[in-house]
């Protein structure tokens, strides 16, 4: 413990000098604003802003505690486009746009978007907090991770996703398979053979998962909103001052601390990440509250759920990098690269040999947080206020950004036109009622799905016991089954 | 945000104060993935070691997509004699030539510029595994490949797996009938290693280091000619243990080929001039690469005898008909 | 109706998918029991299945799109195309004041005020995007 003590204080000793706490804040500030724009996520916030980093020849806690800045700034940010435009900020905001936005349609935008901070900075204080006190240990259970147990994780995943199924089962169960073959393009993980890429290049690493969340959520909004204009059916909002209240804290305090401990283990383990986490917390929220909840028409805790967990993931990928040197997400990857262009080994003797780095690397995130959560509350009624602008400059203005979210990622044209064409297609699938969330899940989780159960496979040889041969697998299953079987249940025993 | 431009600035305005070379006035190394990976890594080797030789810094670009087919189709087709770009490239880049991934080029359909330096492949094992040398991880893959379960971390027909591949191969063994497990980079793979999931890693040198400081894995063997430098200098090579296996993953440059041969020339001056220093030795160090220096001819000729290895080996397993 | 033609087109697309899964993909050896083609096959089946039921039983009856929407939906298409088109031509601010003047104007604005809200948007954005957080944006034209 008292390492923990000493270690703290080294890193709140770096953290705290004004230059890196100047760092820190416009790391969260840019973060927050790259996080808003719709498209670029942290991944590539701190992809895009690492050579500048780099350039700009600061020592190496400094660089990082910039760019870990940006890194939660922006996954922080990732709510707001979610929210107002229903357009989601970056791969782990999508959960957010099914409660955020109804909020926002409903003169609530100003009582979402601050919700939504507490709930972010509640997730990601939680995380670090769990981080400071359990990492090595957690680093442990990390490693202990098979893919046999990814392949639990996800079949608990899905099993938390069944409460989404709307009105027509057979339309839900088709939007999640179309996401899983959207997943299948491009070149397979174990065997390297090329699937459905039909010879294009820019499709041999896959569809990005953004330009999927994009076309189908950002351009089918737009086109969706084209079309309401037309018909006359939409109207400016009036400027709102709505904010959160006590009472939504209190109300949402389970499904805060719930979520905030399920989207840090997420977080922690590599290879899922804040989607998964967001997706998992929003689902089982939403099975716990049952009937009394108004899930996807704007209650609190389906926007709180996500919010808390993508945060919380965010922290907890930087566990096994900063123990074990392993990323734990392709965010984490992009900050060891960083390690390794100033020349520090990430790796498991980061804590002894740069405690500076490491220490202060956690203390920036405890600084971070709170930096957030005062960068973010005073801009909530400047966002709000984004939706009193006249509706022929707001749908016009949610492709322009789209585009700069998309383009600056990659800068292939090629792209734009991708993010059109399933925009198109998600605007006829939200016309034919097909919901649109079961195609991006299908498509996040597929891949995370079919990869780990032929790696268990071909670790076992063939044999299709390891897949329940851990404690953590047989957990999972059981909490799959609990989770679709208790709220049938429940229902059943209200009923009697 | 403010000292972020005026340094941008000043940096801007030093560079163009100096008159530029004739041909390249606008030094530019594109690595063909998103930032943070090994091919930034291979620019900023050049951005670094080259500062020297150039009026103006070498800006390092993006250009992901199709793991680097993208990049390697635009020098085919629009950017085929561009004087100021050169692109980073890797011994997997060869591979994924090789194996069709970039479509119809080949190894041919580029000019090859100068290597940033190399690294070499390993094979490791937990620290707590029974093997405690390549000679007993050879015997157990002798006795039945697929009672022994190698991991790594790329796709049949990657660089990673062509490692355990030759393995095999030294012992006559059958490459397809091992248990090899693909994982999704290096990082999941060392995490497969640690948590038991793999027993054989056949990963890199550059990524060792840290775990032999820690101690976490035992280092078997490296595939090199000769030893490497500290602190892996203790690690026998495969072919000291009487295994007649190497793996140099080659990383370096290559330009559109219509460049013209002065602007290849220069900078293949440049590159040579750099070769020179022991500020570039550094440079590669520091970037977690070990020191190879081969440029021109030289490298075309060692770019074709390492494709016309893979190829073969590729051929013969069926990787490629 | 539309329900219809919609899981008609979509079956069509999932048999190719299916056909490819089934016939095309396969790896020249592989280590894992299921290979590349298993995961697609099963994804194939389910999703024709599914296809099948709502092309049997469908429960949306139409679009309910009116003609003058149509219209105004195929412009806007028509106008991103054009937007991605010459984003990197024209570059991010020429590209930008051009899609925001017309798209504006399509819903709505004035050609004053469209053409306003395009050259600011198009200025603004660059400057705050591509100056201050230095994302990579086109600069087409105009070379600064």
């Amino acid at each position: 413990m008292s390492e923990v003590l000493n270690g703290l204080a080294t890193g709140f000793g770096v953290a705290l000098s004004p230059f890196n706490l100047m760092l820190v804040a416009f790391g969260c500030f840019a973060g927050t604003l790259i996080g808003a724009l719709p498209g670029i996520g942290p991944i590539n916030g701190v992809a895009i802003l690492l050579p500048i980093a780099y350039g700009l020849g600061l020592p190496p806690e400094s660089a990082l505690i910039l760019l870990a800045g940006i890194y939660y700034g922006a996954e922080f940010g990732g709510r707001i486009s979610s929210i107002l435009l229903n357009v989601p900020g970056d791969a782990g905001a999508v959960m957010t746009t099914l409660d955020g936005n109804p909020m926002a349609r409903k003169g609530e935008a100003g009582r979402a978007l601050s919700i939504s901070a507490i709930a972010s900075f509640i997730g990601g204080t939680v995380a670090v907090v769990l981080m400071t006190l359990f990492g090595p240990l957690l680093s442990k259970f990390a490693v202990a991770f098979s893919p046999s147990d990814y392949v639990a994780l996800m079949v608990f995943a899905f099993a938390s996703l069944a409460s989404l199924v709307g009105a027509n089962p057979v339309k839900t169960l088709v939007g999640a398979s179309m996401g899983l073959m959207l997943a299948t393009i491009g070149v397979d993980a174990n065997t390297g053979v090329t699937r459905y890429t039909f010879g294009v290049p820019d499709l041999l690493a896959g569809i990005d998962f953004l330009i999927v969340v994009i076309g189908l959520f950002g351009m089918a909004e737009l086109f969706h909103l084209v079309e309401q204009q037309a018909t006359g059916k939409l109207k400016t909002l009036p400027i709102d001052s709505s904010f959160v209240k006590w009472a939504d804290i209190v109300f949402g305090r389970w499904t805060l601390i719930r979520s905030s401990l399920i989207g840090f283990v997420i977080g922690v383990l590599p290879g899922t990440g804040a989607s998964v986490a967001s997706a998992v917390t929003y689902g089982t929220e939403k099975r716990i509250a049952g009937k009394s909840g108004t899930f996807g028409e704007g209650d609190v805790r389906g926007l709180m759920a996500p919010e808390a967990a993508n945060n919380a993931s965010a922290a907890g990928a930087m566990v096994p990098m900063l123990t074990l040197g392993i990323p734990g997400s392709g965010t984490t990857a992009i900050l060891l690269g960083a390690l390794l262009m100033f020349n520090i080994q990430p790796g498991p003797l980061l804590f002894t040999q740069h405690p500076e780095i490491a220490w202060g690397l956690i203390a920036s995130m405890y600084i971070g947080n709170i930096a957030l959560l005062i960068i973010n509350l005073p801009l909530v009624g400047l966002f709000a206020r984004m939706l009193t602008l006249p509706q022929h400059y707001l749908t016009p203005l949610i492709a322009i950004l789209a585009f700069i979210g998309i383009y600056s990622i990659v800068g292939n044209p090629f792209d734009l036109f991708m993010i059109i064409g399933l925009g198109i297609f998600g605007w006829i699938l939200r016309k034919l009622d097909f919901s649109l969330a079961p195609v991006i899940l299908g498509f996040v989780l597929g891949s995370l799905f079919e990869n780990n159960l032929r790696r268990a496979l071909s670790i076992s040889g063939g044999d299709w016991g390891i897949l329940v041969q851990s404690w953590q697998s047989l957990f999972l299953y059981g909490l799959a089954v609990l989770v679709v079987i208790v709220p049938l249940i429940l229902s059943r025993r209200r009923r009697a | 945000m403010k000292f972020v431009r005026t340094t941008v600035l000043g940096a801007v305005m030093a560079a163009c104060a100096f008159p530029a070379l004739a041909e390249i006035n606008r030094p530019e190394c594109i690595a063909p993935a998103q930032p943070g990976g090994g091919f930034d890594l291979t620019c900023r080797v050049a951005q670094q070691g080259l500062a020297p030789q150039f009026d103006r810094p070498v800006e390092v670009t993006f250009m992901p997509g199709g793991i680097g087919a993208v990049a390697f189709n635009m020098f085919n087709s629009t950017r085929t004699d561009d004087p100021n770009a050169i692109v980073a490239f890797s011994s997997g880049s060869l591979l994924n030539l090789i194996t069709g991934k970039y479509g119809k080029w080949t190894e041919n359909d580029a000019r090859w510029l100068a290597t940033a330096g190399a690294d070499y492949g390993v094979v490791a094992v937990r620290a707590d595994s029974p093997y405690h040398s390549l000679e007993e991880v050879m015997a157990a893959l002798k006795a039945d490949p697929s009672k022994v379960v190698v991991g790594a971390g790329g796709s049949v027909g990657s660089q990673d797996w062509m490692k355990a591949a030759l393995l095999l191969k030294a012992i006559d063994g059958d490459p397809r009938r091992m248990r090899y497990v693909a994982f999704d980079g290096g990082g999941d793979a060392i995490a497969g290693l640690l948590g038991g999931s793999i027993q054989i890693y056949t990963g890199d040198a550059g990524e060792m280091v840290p775990h032999i400081d820690a101690g976490d894995l035992r280092v078997l063997a490296v595939m090199s000619d000769e030893r490497l430098e500290a602190p892996m200098d203790v690690i026998p090579t495969a072919k000291e243990q009487g295994y007649d296996v190497s793996w140099t993953i080659l990383r370096g440059f290559y330009m559109g080929k219509e460049t013209s041969d002065a602007d290849y020339q220069a900078w293949l001056d440049a590159f040579r001039t750099a070769y020179d220093t022991p500020e570039f030795a550094e440079t590669q160090r520091s970037h977690g690469l070990m020191p190879l220096d081969v440029s021109g001819d030289e490298l075309k000729a060692m770019v074709a005898e390492q494709s016309a290895t893979l190829r073969s080996l590729a051929t013969e397993i069926g990787l490629i008909q | 109706m539309a329900d219809r033609i919609f899981a008609g087109v979509m079956l069509l697309v999932t048999l190719a998918y299916g056909w490819l899964a089934f016939f095309a993909i396969s790896a020249p050896f592989q280590y894992d029991p299921l290979g590349p083609e298993t995961w697609p096959q099963i994804l194939s089946i389910v999703t024709a299945l599914c296809f099948a039921v709502i092309l049997l039983r469908p429960d949306t009856d139409s679009m309910q799109v009116a003609r003058p929407t149509w219209i105004r939906l195929s412009l806007t298409v028509v106008l991103l195309l054009g937007y991605a088109e010459l984003y990197e031509r024209l570059g991010f601010i020429i590209a930008t004041a051009l899609f925001g003047t017309l798209a504006s104007r399509m819903l709505g604005a004035t050609w004053l005020k469209g053409f306003l809200f395009g050259a600011v948007i198009g200025v603004a954005g660059y400057l705050l995007c591509a100056e201050l957080l230095e994302l990579n944006l086109p600069s087409g034209l105009l070379t600064f």
